[in-house]
C-alpha cells in the first residue's frame, strides 16, 4: 500500500517536473549568433544560454539545455548589454523649496536638516530618489541600453550615484552597486553662497578640510571622550569621509580644458580619487589624465550646429567650429594615449546620436573593438563591477543586447534585451533604407520631438511654468514633466504622433494625486496643445530649448 | 622662405593652439638699433639689448650676438618694459563672489580662462603682466593673482610664482549697493553704509587675531583640540602679518583716509589705493602711510563717487612722493595704458620718465615685483615691447611683445595668421557638423545696438557674478 502510494507521487513529481520544466520561463538559449563576448575572441557561431538571471553558458559549442525558450539567433549578433556611464535615469526629484517671500505651500516636502544649503548635500544618494518600474526605462532599453549610472543632476554636490540595471519593479531589484561614487558639478547656488564660480571652490576646500578635521576629532573623541567637547554629528561631512579617504571616487563634471585641469588640481590638492564626466576637451589634457590615473565618462553629445542661417547673423566663432570639428576625435587621442574611458550620452535626447557618434568615434581613428569596450566592459571596470558584467562569461549576469546587424551599422535594430536575465523583445520595423543616422523610414519620418520644452500650462486664474524633458526613441517617448508645485514626474504611454506628442502623467500637486493625458501639436520649436485633468480640459504652449 | 614654411608646419599642426611660440626663451634674440627707454637711465639712441635665457643679458652699441641669435632690426623703432596694468578682471570665468561681505576665501587663481581673446589684445597694446583682481562687491574681497600673459602656455605658466600675494578690499557705492537695486528673493547683505564697510574691516581684522590666537595657543599645547582651519580668516591673519598686499578700490578721500587710519591702528600697511580720484586732497597722508596709489588719468563721473577728480591728480600724488600707476580695470583701456600714461605730462607736466614709470616700474613695486621687470636694466626679465613710434605718441603701435624674452605678439605674424585662419574658417564652416540645420533650428546671435567689450567694474555693474 505504502509503496504504491509511494510509486503514485513519484510518478506524480516527475509528471509535474516535467510539465513545469516546460513552462519554465528564466531559461533562454539565443542560438546560431554571432557572439562578442568582449573579453574573449569573437564567436561567429555560437549560442548563450541564459538561466535565472546569469550567463550559464557561452560558446560555439554550448549546449542547448532541455528547458530553454530557444531564440534563432541567425543573422543577429549578441553583445553584453550596453552601459550607458552616465545618466539622471530612474530619478524623481522632490519639488524644489520655495524661495523666500513667497507664500509656504502645504504639505510641503520637510526641508533637510543639514548644516548646508541645497545644493552642498553630499548625503543625497541617487538611490533615495530611485523610484521602481520597467516603463520608465523603455527608451533607453529599446536602443539597447541595459546598464546605467545614475545620479541627480541639481546642485553643486550632486549627490552619490548608484548603478541600476534597467529593468525592476523594485529600486531593489534594479540596484546593481550603490553608491558609486560623489558627483560634483563647478555650478554656483546663484544668490546665497556660493553665489560665483570663486565661492563653489572655496566652499568645496572648507567642507573637505572641515571633513578632514571632522574626522580626525571623531577618531580623538572615540579613543577618549573625557575632557573634550563632543565633536558635531554633520552627516553632510561624514558624507565626504570616504571622498576624503579616497575610497570614493569623485566625479568632476568638466568639458572645457581648463575646468578638466581645475578639476585634476583640485584632486591632486586634496589626494582624491577623481573621474572625469564630459571630457569634451579631455584629449587636449590627456597626458595629465594618464599621469594622474583619471579616467573618463566620455560624452557622445557631440556638439553640432543648432542656430538657423541668416544673413544678418554673427559669424560663429573660430573656437565654436574647431571644437565641433574636433570633438570626435578626441576618443581615439585618449586610447593612444592610454587614458582609460567609457562612453555617456551626455544628456542627449535622441539616443541614436549615441552610436552614430561612436561610429564618426571609430571614423576618426578610435578602433572598433575599444567603441566597443567604452560601451561595455571598460565601463564596468571604472565601476568595479567587471567581475559581475560588462562581458559576455558563464557566471556573469545576464545583460545582453541582441542587434540585428553590426552595433554601429546605420541600419540595425535592436531585437532583444536582456535585463538580469529578463527577456524584453522589441518589435522589429520592416527593414527599409534610411536616409539619415535616426534609423528612422522615409515614408514615416516621425517628427523631432526629444528635447527640453519650456511650458506653460493655462490653468484658470493662473499660469503655471513647467520643463518637459522628452527622450526620442523612434516613436517613443520616455521623459519627465516638472512644475515648482508638482516636483518632477515620469510621463508614461509617450507617442510621437503625426502631429506632435502625446503622453499621460501623474502628478502630487499639494498632496492629491492627479492624473493628466497631454497633446501637443508641434511646430517648429512651438507646441501648443490640451491637457486632460480630472477638473476639466486646459491648453498648454512651449518651446524648445535649443 | 624657410621661416615661412616652418610657420606653415607649425600652423597646420597646432590649429587648436591660440598662438605659437616663434622664438624659444633658450636661443638668443638681439634687437638692434632701437631708442631704448629704460625708465631708470633714461633714453639711449642707437642702442642694442641682447636677451639671453629669458633676460636681459647686455644694452649698449654695437652687441654681439651667437650665431644662431634672432636678430630684430628695430632702426628707428622705440623698445619700452612691458607695460604693467595694476587693476584688470581679464581672463576670468568669475569676478565678483558677491554673497557674503567677507570673501577672503575666494581665490582668483581658480578661475583663471587662458583662452580669452582679451589676453592676446592686451599684449598687442603692450601689456606684459596684469595684477589680476576680484570685483569690488564686498569690503573684503577675494585673493588675487599676478600674472604674466602668456598666450598659448599652459595656466599655470602665466602665474609670476614669487610675487607676493594679495587680496582686494573695497569701500564705497559699490559694496553697498547704492547702485544695483536688489534682486527678487536676494537677501539685504550687510553693510548698506561707508560706517558699515570699516566696521566689516575692523571685524575681519578682530576675527582674524583671535583665530591666529586660537592656533598660537593649539601650537603652544595651550589647548589640545587643533583649531579649525578657515579659509576665509587664513589671508586675512597674512594681512596682519605683512605678508598679504591690500589693494583697496575707494574714491572717496575721506573713506581712504579711515582705511589708511583703520590699518595703521592693527599695525598694517595698505599696499595700494585703487582708483583714488580723490587722492589728490590727502597725498601728503597717503605719502607718510606708505601706500601706493593706482588711478584712472581721464575717465571720471560715471557716478557719484567718480566725480571729483582732476587730470593734475598723478602729477600731484607724484610731486608729494606718492608712488603712482595707471590702470585699466577695462579690457579696453588695457590696450591703450601707453596713451593714458601720455596724459599726465599734459596735466601737470609729469616728466616723460616719470610717466613711463607709472605704467611699468611704478606698478611693479607696487605688485612686488620690481626686482625681476618693471625697467629695462641688465638681469631684468626681458619683458619688452617694440614700438612702432615713442609709445607716448598716438601714431605708436606695438610690432613685438616679448615676456621673459619669448615672442608673444607680433604685427607681421599676425597679419600672416589671420589669412590662415581665414582659409581655416572656410574649411570648417563646410564640414557638416558646422552647416546651420536643414530645417527649424533655434535663433542666430543678430548683432545687438550696443556691444559691452570690457569687465569695468565702474561700469552698470561691478562685473557681476559671472
Amino acid at each position: 500500500m505504502k509503496i504504491r502510494i509511494f510509486g503514485i507521487v513519484l510518478l506524480a513529481i516527475a509528471l509535474f517536473s516535467t510539465v513545469s520544466a516546460q513552462n519554465r520561463t528564466d531559461v533562454y538559449a539565443v542560438t546560431n549568433a554571432r557572439i562578442v563576448t568582449v573579453s574573449g575572441a569573437v564567436i561567429e557561431r555560437g549560442t548563450v544560454v541564459v538561466r535565472d538571471g546569469l550567463i550559464e553558458s557561452v560558446g560555439a559549442d554550448a549546449k542547448i539545455p532541455a528547458d530553454a525558450r530557444v531564440l534563432d539567433g541567425t543573422g543577429l549578433t549578441v553583445y553584453p548589454g550596453f552601459i550607458d556611464a552616465l545618466t539622471s535615469l530612474g530619478i524623481q526629484t522632490p519639488a524644489r523649496p520655495q524661495t523666500p517671500g513667497q507664500p509656504q505651500q502645504q504639505n510641503q516636502q520637510p526641508q533637510s536638516n543639514s548644516n548646508y544649503p541645497n545644493g552642498l548635500q553630499p548625503e543625497k544618494t541617487a538611490v533615495e530618489d530611485l523610484r521602481g518600474g520597467d516603463a520608465q526605462f523603455e527608451t533607453p532599453r529599446n536602443a539597447g541600453f541595459t546598464t546605467v549610472l545614475t545620479v541627480g543632476n541639481t546642485g553643486i554636490f550632486n549627490g552619490q550615484s548608484a548603478i541600476i540595471n534597467l529593468g525592476g519593479e523594485s529600486v531593489s531589484a534594479m540596484v546593481v552597486k550603490s553608491p558609486f561614487a560623489q558627483h560634483f558639478s563647478f555650478r554656483n547656488l546663484g544668490i546665497t553662497y556660493p553665489a560665483s564660480l570663486l565661492g563653489t571652490f572655496s566652499a568645496f576646500r572648507q567642507m573637505l578640510l572641515d571633513a578632514k578635521r571632522l574626522q580626525e576629532l571623531q577618531k580623538q573623541y572615540a579613543a577618549n571622550p573625557r575632557g573634550m567637547k563632543r565633536p558635531e554629528d554633520d552627516k553632510s561631512l561624514e558624507a565626504l569621509f570616504p571622498v576624503i579617504n579616497g575610497t570614493m571616487p569623485i566625479v568632476f563634471n568638466a568639458n572645457l580644458e581648463r575646468e578638466i585641469n581645475r578639476s585634476l588640481d583640485l584632486a591632486k590638492e586634496f589626494n582624491l580619487k577623481a573621474i572625469i564626466a564630459g571630457g569634451q576637451e579631455a584629449w587636449k589634457v590627456a597626458d595629465r589624465l594618464k599621469s594622474q590615473n583619471v579616467p573618463v565618462l566620455l560624452s557622445m553629445n557631440f556638439p553640432k550646429r543648432t542656430a538657423a542661417s541668416s544673413p544678418d547673423a554673427d559669424p560663429e566663432s573660430l573656437a565654436t567650429l574647431r571644437f565641433r570639428a574636433e570633438t570626435p576625435k578626441g576618443a581615439a587621442i585618449l586610447s593612444q594615449k592610454g587614458v582609460k574611458f567609457a562612453f555617456q550620452s551626455g544628456g542627449m535626447t535622441n539616443l541614436n546620436d549615441f552610436f552614430s557618434n561612436a561610429l564618426k568615434a571609430t571614423e576618426n581613428g578610435l578602433s572598433k573593438d575599444a567603441a566597443i569596450r567604452a560601451m561595455t566592459l571598460d565601463a564596468a571596470e571604472i565601476f568595479g563591477i567587471e567581475n559581475r558584467t560588462g562581458s559576455i562569461e558563464p557566471g556573469k549576469i545576464a545583460n545582453l543586447t541582441v542587434i540585428r546587424g553590426d552595433v554601429f551599422a546605420k541600419e540595425r535594430t535592436v531585437t532583444h534585451v536582456f535585463v538580469d536575465g529578463r527577456l524584453f523583445e522589441m518589435k522589429e520595423k520592416p527593414r527599409t533604407p534610411t536616409t539619415n543616422s535616426g534609423g528612422t523610414t522615409p515614408s514615416t519620418r516621425a517628427l523631432a520631438v526629444g528635447g527640453t520644452w519650456n511650458i506653460t500650462l493655462e490653468v484658470p486664474g493662473q499660469t503655471i511654468p513647467g520643463t518637459l524633458n522628452l527622450v526620442q526613441q523612434d516613436t517613443t517617448l520616455t521623459g519627465t514633466m516638472s512644475t515648482a508645485l508638482t516636483g518632477s514626474s515620469p510621463i508614461k504611454d509617450g507617442k510621437v504622433t503625426a502631429e506632435g506628442f502625446s503622453f499621460s502623467v501623474s502628478v502630487n500637486a499639494g498632496g492629491t494625486n492627479l492624473d493628466l493625458a497631454f497633446n501637443g501639436k508641434v511646430s517648429g520649436n512651438q507646441v501648443s496643445g490640451t491637457v486632460d485633468t480630472p477638473q476639466g480640459v486646459i491648453s498648454f504652449t512651449g518651446t524648445k530649448n535649443p | 622662405m624657410k621661416k615661412a614654411i616652418v610657420l606653415f608646419l607649425i600652423i597646420s599642426m597646432s590649429l587648436i593652439l591660440p598662438n605659437f611660440s616663434l622664438a624659444q626663451s633658450k636661443t638668443e634674440i638681439l634687437i638692434r638699433n632701437a631708442t631704448v627707454l629704460t625708465a631708470v637711465k633714461g633714453n639711449l639712441e642707437n642702442t642694442d639689448i641682447l636677451i639671453q635665457n629669458g633676460k636681459i643679458a647686455k644694452i649698449g652699441k654695437n652687441l654681439k650676438a651667437a650665431a644662431n641669435a634672432q636678430i630684430i632690426d628695430a632702426t628707428g623703432k622705440f623698445v619700452s618694459p612691458g607695460i604693467i596694468d595694476a587693476h584688470s578682471h581679464t581672463m576670468l570665468d568669475a569676478i565678483n563672489e558677491g554673497s557674503f561681505s567677507v570673501t577672503s576665501m575666494t581665490q582668483i587663481q581658480d578661475v583663471l580662462d587662458p583662452t580669452d581673446i582679451s589676453i592676446y589684445r592686451a599684449l598687442a597694446g603692450g601689456v606684459t603682466t596684469g595684477n589680476l583682481l576680484h570685483g569690488s562687491a564686498n569690503p573684503i574681497g577675494g585673493q588675487n593673482s599676478t600674472v604674466k600673459f602668456k598666450w598659448g602656455k599652459p595656466v599655470g605658466d602665466y602665474l609670476v610664482n614669487d610675487a607676493p600675494p594679495g587680496i582686494k578690499f573695497a569701500l564705497g557705492e559699490n559694496v553697498k549697493r547704492s547702485n544695483f537695486p536688489p534682486q527678487p528673493g536676494q537677501p539685504t547683505r550687510y553693510p548698506r553704509t561707508r560706517m558699515g564697510t570699516m566696521e566689516v574691516i575692523r571685524d575681519a581684522f578682530i576675527r582674524a587675531r583671535e583665530y591666529k590666537q586660537s592656533w598660537d595657543d593649539f601650537k603652544n599645547g595651550k589647548t589640545k583640540v587643533q583649531p579649525r582651519t578657515d579659509v576665509e580668516l587664513q589671508p586675512i591673519v597674512e594681512i596682519l602679518e605683512g605678508k598679504r598686499l591690500v589693494h583697496a578700490h575707494g574714491y572717496r578721500s575721506d573713506e581712504h583716509l579711515n582705511l589708511l587710519r583703520l590699518a595703521e591702528e592693527f599695525g598694517v600697511r595698505i599696499a595700494t589705493l585703487q582708483h583714488g580720484l580723490e587722492a589728490y586732497k590727502i597725498a601728503p597722508e597717503i605719502a607718510k602711510h606708505g601706500a601706493g596709489v593706482s588711478i584712472f588719468v581721464d575717465f571720471w563721473s560715471y557716478k557719484l563717487e567718480a566725480y571729483d577728480t582732476i587730470p593734475h591728480n598723478a602729477y600731484i600724488l607724484w610731486k608729494n612722493g606718492v608712488n603712482v600707476s595707471i590702470n585699466s580695470d577695462s579690457d579696453e583701456r588695457m590696450r591703450r595704458l601707453n596713451i593714458d600714461a601720455a596724459k599726465v605730462m599734459r596735466y601737470g607736466g609729469v616728466p616723460e620718465e616719470e610717466a613711463l614709470k607709472m605704467i611699468t616700474l611704478n606698478p611693479a613695486k607696487q605688485l612686488g615685483i620690481d626686482k625681476r621687470t618693471g625697467s629695462i636694466e641688465v638681469g631684468k626679465d626681458a619683458d619688452l615691447v617694440i614700438w612702432t613710434a615713442h609709445p607716448f605718441s598716438i601714431y605708436s603701435r606695438v610690432e613685438t611683445t616679448f615676456i621673459d624674452g619669448e615672442i608673444f605678439f607680433d604685427r607681421t605674424k599676425d597679419a600672416q595668421m589671420r589669412v590662415e585662419m581665414q582659409k581655416e574658417r572656410e574649411n570648417l564652416e563646410k564640414m557638416e557638423v558646422n552647416r546651420a540645420p536643414g530645417s527649424g533650428g533655434t535663433q542666430p546671435r543678430v548683432p545687438s545696438e550696443r556691444r559691452k567689450a570690457d569687465r569695468d567694474d565702474a561700469e552698470d555693474g561691478d562685473g557681476g557674478n559671472q
